[in-house]
């Protein structure tokens, strides 16, 4: 079906020349389905794009052939390759978010790829988009035909992107990371979905994406890209029982384990430097230690204590502008967090956990309730009063791509909150410096700007922005969910290791349950604004109680790598 | 979108007010005495008293102040005896009013607002204005309209073939244009056109829409006396529309979108087309609303330097005589008329972009 022969891709040239795809061959057969497996940059998006024909100028085809069908499609008339874009190759995006058109509807978005390949009238065309909606299991077809993408979720909105793909049955689908963006319960239904059109068009499927659970539910083979190469393939069972590069060995050993807790988690680069080890014995948390460690902790007087904290957004205002409808996005919530703890937040997007973390910095006004922190009342206090609180608590953000002011070097960015406090007024430079250390970054990076910096390392210089000032509570707001698996692993064991030096207090808010468990002393689980389960992270995670904790659990498990085989 | 623009209008009132209150400070605060402008040199202390009185300029500021709005607003309150107050014993001033409520001496009046008249000529402003403005809003819309045609237009290429010598001409063009002043570009285009090539273009250096044969006397329209002061008025906008689009449509077919649109095997033309431009034409369009207010303000110099008479010319010389009633009418009137352009090009702007939430 397809034929991928030696294909090499460059960006730039001379001695800037960046081989994004180095020399790789694979094939497709007809029905088939192959998951190219990689982190962000090693070059399965470019070569998915080469197949489309899509690649942006700047790339140049190096060498190799792209067979479709006996035709190589790299050298093919651009007119002809336009005839089976969208007809018989297909290509769904990862962000749902912005691959749609914002200013058309979804239907007409859908119609206008069966009406570029296929002639027929536009009542037709129109019953054939329903259809298709209906088969990508989207409420309310009719309703979906006539609505624009911001009007309805991400996952609705993946589904529309799906029922573009397979408009006129492609016989090649490209998905590249298709279910990235969305929540975990919704990946599944997603997954799914591609898994039975699969079958019933006879497709083949090419699947990218960072995470290999993912890849193992769909793919029957995996190529395991890494630095533009792919350094394994083969069929999936025999990829994850018997793993034979380095990569592929760190890529399954870097996610938090389901059965037991770490210490920390084993990266790629020490298997890639050929001492990594799954789990080691002596990394294993001693079940007892950890008890009387918190027994320990609880006992003090807590350092954060919310009580009935409520914040709102309006929904809908009269005629005057004022608002007679709210959204409570975060419904008269109770908790206290204990000095040297670190408690996770788990929720799907939307639950209100980020402006539960924004609130409590008052990043956001919280319309009533209580924030005692340190024995103060942070809603009481004045402006220049909360100022100085502000020392104290910190927050790292999301995404560290637009968390970072792009004209501020990164020393700059550093200094800037001990210029705001008057603090360490001579040696300013020589404490950020320390820092930057202190996260893993060169004292050279001092005068670099963020765009030198790839995202793991930008995530690092958030967290050291957050630490100049040495502050007693940080909240992590989805610290490591824009990263690869393989750097996540890296600055979740940073974070601990800084916790361990400096003693801090944390919050933790992530979307995976395993992600805060591995961090968490204790979890609580946030669903439409409210907490539904709190109480020890390992309890909940070994024996949830509440409805929706077990089906977020379940969705997680279905992805970890060694649940499976 | 109903309590959207119902909501709009308000506020509307609510700046029309505003502006009414500031012109009126600014003019009733400010030194400078109409009475005595309006003698001249002739003026002794009696018939300024005289005048003043006339005027109604004797009474405390404060008192002109709410007669001002009175008379500005559609409802308004008025003494029975007073004779200067009630419509219904100065018929010439209020015209008829749609409805009146007598409550003992007070009567309450639904009217058109009434805008004074000149000191000067003792024509009714809104005469004045209607006489006048028409042409200004021609001249207006007529470069508007020619800035955005032209500017998209031009606009498109440039982004399609960025970096080529059209691109590079466009680009030279564009800041020419943004920094080039009114009045020196009137003079220039003036200069140009209708002196150096005027065998060529026939075109005069000056007139207004309306022009005067020559021997029999008629009235007759010369539309060709617009080409040039809207040419002129249109540069500045035309070299921001087409750097806008520009830039607009460069960052839109940079857009994820597109590169679907693209995998669904469209051509290049539905895709800038279809998907690029209708996403691009937003922030053109919000350029464009904001300009329409500086170009009233433009318009003054270039009117005057091609002696179109429209608003602007208006207000040059009543300004010069002091003559307050036009000048606060001309003021209160194109406010009026930014505002309803302001919500107008709201609902466009949602039509366009439906994620412009109106609520």
């Amino acid at each position: 079906m397809i034929s991928v022969e030696n294909l090499s891709i460059a960006f730039g040239s001379g001695p800037d020349k960046l081989l994004a795809v180095d020399d790789i061959s694979f094939h497709l057969l007809k029905g088939q389905s192959l998951g190219l497996v990689g982190e962000s940059g090693s070059g399965k998006s470019v070569t998915a794009l080469a197949i489309m024909r899509l690649l942006p100028p700047q790339a140049i085809l190096e060498t190799g052939k792209i067979l479709f069908n006996g035709k190589d499609l790299l050298r093919s008339d651009s007119k002809l390759v336009a005839g089976l874009r969208g007809n018989r190759i297909a290509m769904i995006f990862q962000e749902p978010m912005t691959a749609l058109n914002p200013v058309k509807r979804c239907g007409a978005q859908v119609a206008e790829t069966i009406a570029r390949h296929r002639k027929s009238g536009s009542k037709a065309i129109r019953q054939q988009v329903i259809e298709l909606f209906r088969k990508v299991k989207l409420p309310r077809p009719e309703a979906i035909f006539k609505t624009y993408p911001h009007q309805i979720s991400g996952g609705q909105k993946q589904r529309v992107m799906i029922a573009m793909a397979i408009a006129n049955k492609p016989d090649l689908l490209i998905a590249d990371e298709p279910t990235t963006a969305l929540d975990v319960t919704v990946q599944k239904e997603i997954l799914d979905l591609l898994n039975d059109l699969k079958a019933e068009y006879g497709m083949s499927l090419l699947f990218i994406s960072h995470d290999l659970g993912v890849v193992a539910r769909v793919a029957d083979e995996v190529a395991v890209m890494y630095k533009g190469k792919i350094v394994e393939q083969g069929k999936v069972k025999q990829i994850f029982s018997h793993p034979e590069h380095p990569y592929t060995k760190g890529l399954m050993a870097c996610r938090p384990p389901l059965g037991v807790r770490l210490k920390r988690l084993p990266t790629i680069d020490e298997f890639l430097e050929g001492n990594g080890k799954y789990t080691q014995k002596e990394q294993l948390v001693n079940t007892s230690e950890r008890k009387q460690h918190q027994q320990e902790i609880f006992l003090r007087e807590p350092i954060l204590s919310v009580d009935n904290l409520l914040t709102k957004y309006p929904l809908k205002k009269n005629l005057l502008g004022k608002p007679t409808q709210y959204l409570h996005a975060v419904d008269h919530v109770s908790f206290q967090v204990f000095p040297g703890e670190t408690l996770g937040l788990v929720g799907e997007s939307g639950c209100g956990k980020t402006t539960l973390g924004r609130s409590i910095l008052r990043l956001i006004e919280p319309d009533c309730g209580t924030i005692f922190f340190d024995q103060k009342d942070l809603l009481a206090l004045g402006q220049k009063s909360m100022k100085k609180e502000r020392q104290h608590l910190n927050i790292v953000f999301q995404d560290p791509y637009s968390s970072l002011n792009p004209r501020m070097s990164v020393g700059q960015a550093l200094m800037e909150p001990l210029q705001v406090f008057g603090l360490h007024r001579n040696n300013r430079k020589a404490k950020v410096l320390e820092l930057l250390e202190k996260v893993g970054l060169k004292a050279e990076h001092f005068y670099r700007y963020p765009h030198e910096f790839s995202g793991g390392q930008r995530q690092r210089i958030v967290i050291a922005r957050a630490l100049t000032l040495q502050p007693k509570f940080i909240i992590c707001d989805e610290a490591v969910s824009a990263l690869d698996v393989s750097v996540q692993a890296r600055v979740l064991n940073l974070l601990n290791e800084l916790k361990e030096e400096f003693g801090f207090t944390y919050i933790f808010i992530s979307h995976d349950l395993a992600v805060v468990r591995f961090m968490s002393d204790r979890i609580m689980v946030m669903k439409d604004g409210k907490i539904i389960e709190s109480g020890d992270a390992d309890e909940i995670y070994l024996h949830p109680q509440n409805e929706y904790t077990r089906q977020l659990l379940a969705a997680n498990i279905a992805y970890s790598v060694d649940g499976r085989f | 979108m109903f309590n959207y623009i119902i909501r709009r209008l308000l506020y509307g009132i609510l700046v029309l007010w505003g502006v009414t209150t500031v012109v009126f400070f600014l003019f009733n605060i400010l030194p400078g005495d109409p009475a005595r402008m309006l003698l001249g040199q002739r003026a002794d202390i009696s018939s300024v008293a005289a005048i003043k009185k006339d005027l109604g300029l004797d009474k405390p500021v404060a008192v002109q102040y709410l007669n001002f709005l009175n008379d500005l607003s559609p409802l308004s309150f008025h003494n029975v005896k007073d004779k200067n107050s009630y419509w219904y014993l100065n018929p010439g001033k209020y015209g008829n009013p749609a409805l009146q409520l007598s409550f003992g001496n007070t009567a309450l009046v639904l009217k058109k607002p009434y805008l004074r008249r000149s000191y000067q000529s003792k024509r009714a402003v809104a005469a004045i204005i209607s006489e006048a403005f028409p042409k200004t809003m021609l001249l207006a819309t007529t470069s508007i309209l020619l800035a955005m045609l032209l500017g998209i237009l031009l606009g498109i290429p440039a982004a399609l073939y960025k970096d080529s010598p059209l691109d590079k001409f466009l680009l030279v063009f564009s800041s020419l244009g943004m920094s080039i002043p009114s009045f020196f570009a009137a003079i220039l285009m003036a200069w140009l056109f209708a002196f150096v090539l005027a065998d060529y273009t026939g075109l005069q250096m000056f007139g207004s829409l309306y022009s005067v044969d020559d021997y029999t006397g008629e009235v007759y329209l010369n539309l060709k006396n617009l080409i040039l002061p809207a040419l002129t008025l249109g540069i500045r906008p035309l070299a921001i529309v087409v750097s806008l689009t520009r830039s607009s449509l460069l960052d839109v077919l940079s857009q994820d979108y597109i590169r679907t649109a693209y995998a669904k095997g469209l051509g290049k033309f539905r895709v800038v087309v279809f998907h690029g431009l209708r996403n691009a034409l937003n922030p053109v369009l919000t350029a464009i609303t904001g300009w329409f207010a500086s170009l009233m303000a433009g318009a003054v110099f270039v009117e005057y330097v091609f002696d179109w008479k429209g608003i602007g010319v208006v207000i040059v010389d009543s300004l010069e005589k002091y003559d307050l009633p036009v000048i606060m009418g001309s003021v209160l009137f194109i406010s009026v008329v930014l505002i309803l352009v302001n919500i107008f090009m709201d609902i466009v702007y949602a039509l366009l972009d439906p994620r412009v939430r109106l609520g």
